[in-house]
């Protein structure tokens, strides 16, 4: 009995610790699980926000890559609208400058106008005082025009075939008649701007018409100035074109004339114009000048000694002049004229004037003299000064010295675009180098 | 009831008698071998359930070193975007300012070339009455009354509208 007691203490021993045994492991894998399972929870969650996360990065990544495309767009966009804006105003400020020089430019225009325009009426009303005046006062306005396009350009109205002198400091340029009267003068002192002194002859000899005066060239001898020009003889049976000589104690005039008739005429050669002055080396004057041409004898320039006042030719009534040159070459186109006899380190140089003065053919050429009253010869079958470099049909040339010796060549020349009378035949100024075999005509500085 | 307990048991009742002995026995150990069982069986599943709790335990500490990685990731590229759009706004202003700018030049410009235009044609126009005034003027001052007339008349429109623009 006790054994069996003992086997059933035994077996339920056993059975307890079994179910013990059982019982805990069940207890322990239930919260092993219970683990598994809140780390798995604790994994989906954190696989779940990294996952949302990387969507972020994404989206974010995607949104930023699209604004540095905007930006660069941005970027480009202002580089092309500051690269336009640098242009524009480039542009603008070419175009306002250009608009300040117009502007300037048109009021210059202006006040030149308006004082041609009062200097034609003026002289509507036969007050030659008040046009020369008129001209005078706007004659700085119409000269920075005119510089502006062409060099060289001193005056730029109406002053043909002009003649420089100098005296004392002072420059006085004569030419034919114009606005300023039957001999114009202008004055200067740096050969730059010039001033319209007024009309150096006043009044014409009995003989000579009115309105026809022109080619002035101008002399000093001792403490009288010689005025030699041409004129038309005026009344019947009249009408060829002859020299004659007026006189006066200043340079600026008013020269006087009281010939009763022309210095020189040659009549049978068409006529004389175009009288020119020289003093030789000796201190003898001659004077140069052109016989129109007629009874088969072409256009030729003459010369022949005057007498110790300039005022009569020297030697016996009715000595001949000395033939210099005659027009015979293709340039000259059967004109030669505008005397203009030199004398340089010796040698002698007769500048003369070819072709039509009206048009742009007109030129200066030149030809070698052994003395002032020849023989010449024409080194060269070309002018040395033609039309271009901004001026057309140049020519009447007048060779002076500066105060500092250089030499200098005066002209007239048409403007280009404006040829021919009454296209007025304005004052050119150039540097003249007598230096070489030919005389060099040099560019406008 | 003394007697039936002293009474000795027959062969066959002993036989059975050591069988009943034998029954809880077994019982016993059924149970205890049913126990046994049971707990080794849920001991292995533990291990397994251990092992799949380390690999989910290695798995999160990837996964949220990754989430930490991204997160820096993305807070520096929302920083950037940031800048970015900073930027772009600063981009904006600028170029609007310089459209307007560009826009306010351009008409500069415009203006700026009419009035050129204008002045040019102006110009032309005093030039070509100034050209005719001075034939006039060379005619008349050699008493060619003729040539001054044609002169003027040639040169009367350019004249008319150079002074009308004069105002």
């Amino acid at each position: 009995m006790g054994d069996r007691r003992w086997r059933i203490l035994l077996g339920s021993v056993v059975i307890v610790a079994s179910i013990g045994v059982l019982t805990f492991a069940v207890t322990t894998d239930a919260q092993a699980q219970g683990r598994r399972h809140h780390e798995l929870t604790l994994l989906d969650q954190a696989r779940h926000e990294l996952s949302v996360a990387r969507f972020a990065l994404a989206a974010t990544t995607y949104v930023r890559a699209l604004a540095i495309n905007h930006r660069e767009a941005l970027q480009t966009s202002i580089a092309s609208a500051e690269a336009q804006l640098a242009a524009t105003e480039q542009s603008l400020a070419h175009v306002e400058a250009d608009a300040f020089l117009l502007g300037i430019n048109v009021g210059t225009l202006r006040t030149c106008l308006g004082g041609v325009q009062a200097s034609l009426q003026a002289i509507s009303a036969n007050d030659n005082n008040a046009a020369a005046h008129d001209l005078s006062a706007v004659s700085a306005a119409c000269s920075t025009l005119a510089n502006s396009a062409i060099a060289g350009l001193v005056y730029p109205f109406d002053f043909p075939d002009p003649d420089v002198i100098l005296v004392g400091d002072t420059y006085y340029a004569y030419a034919t008649n114009s606005v300023a009267g039957n001999i114009q003068i202008i004055d200067s002192t740096d050969l730059a701007h010039w001033s319209v002194v007024g009309n150096a002859l006043p009044g014409l000899p009995g003989w000579a018409t009115p309105d026809a005066t022109w080619a002035p060239g101008v002399l000093q001898v001792g403490s009288t100035f010689n005025l030699y020009y041409a004129a038309r003889v005026a009344g019947p049976g009249g009408g060829e074109e002859c020299i004659s000589v007026a006189t006066a104690t200043q340079p600026q005039g008013p020269f006087v004339d009281s010939s009763t008739a022309p210095l020189e005429c040659q009549a049978s050669l068409g006529g004389s114009i175009d009288p020119s002055p020289f003093v030789d080396a000796t201190g003898a004057l001659f004077l140069q000048w052109r016989s129109i041409g007629a009874g088969g004898q072409p256009a030729t320039i003459w010369s022949e000694q005057l007498d110790a006042a300039g005022t009569g030719f020297a030697g016996p009534s009715g000595a001949t002049p000395t033939m210099l040159v005659v027009a015979d070459q293709a340039w000259e186109a059967g004109v030669v004229e505008a005397p203009d006899l030199v004398l340089d380190a010796g040698r002698y140089f007769l500048f003369y004037s070819g072709n039509g003065w009206d048009g742009a053919n007109y030129g200066v050429g030149f030809a070698a003299c052994s003395g002032p009253l020849g023989p010449c010869s024409k080194p060269l079958s070309q002018p040395i000064l033609a039309s271009g470099s901004g001026v057309e049909g140049p020519g009447s040339t007048s060779v002076f010295t500066d105060a500092s010796g250089a030499t200098w060549i005066a002209f007239d020349a048409y403007v280009p675009g404006a040829v021919g009378y009454p296209n007025s035949r304005d004052l050119y100024l150039r540097r003249l180098n007598l230096t070489g075999a030919t005389p060099i005509v040099e560019p406008a500085s | 009831m003394a007697v039936v307990e002293c009474t000795p048991r027959p062969p066959s009742t002993r036989s059975q008698s050591r069988a009943r002995r034998w029954v809880p026995l077994a019982t016993v150990g059924l149970i205890v071998a049913a126990c046994l069982g049971t707990a080794a069986w849920v001991g292995n599943n533990e291990v397994q359930v251990n092992t799949a709790f380390d690999r989910a335990h290695r798995s999160l500490d990837t996964t949220t070193h990754h989430r930490r990685m991204v997160l820096a990731d993305l807070a520096g590229v929302r920083a950037s975007l940031t800048a970015v759009d900073g930027q772009v706004g600063l981009d904006a202003t600028t170029l609007s300012q310089d459209t307007t700018q560009l826009q306010g030049v351009e008409t500069a410009l415009a203006n700026a070339r009419t009035n050129v235009s204008s002045q040019t044609s102006v110009k032309s126009d005093l030039q070509l009455c100034l050209a005719g005034v001075e034939q006039a003027l060379n005619a008349l001052s050699v008493n060619d009354q003729p040539h001054a007339i044609a002169a003027l008349d040639a040169v009367s429109t350019s004249c008319t509208v150079a002074v009308a623009a004069n105002g």
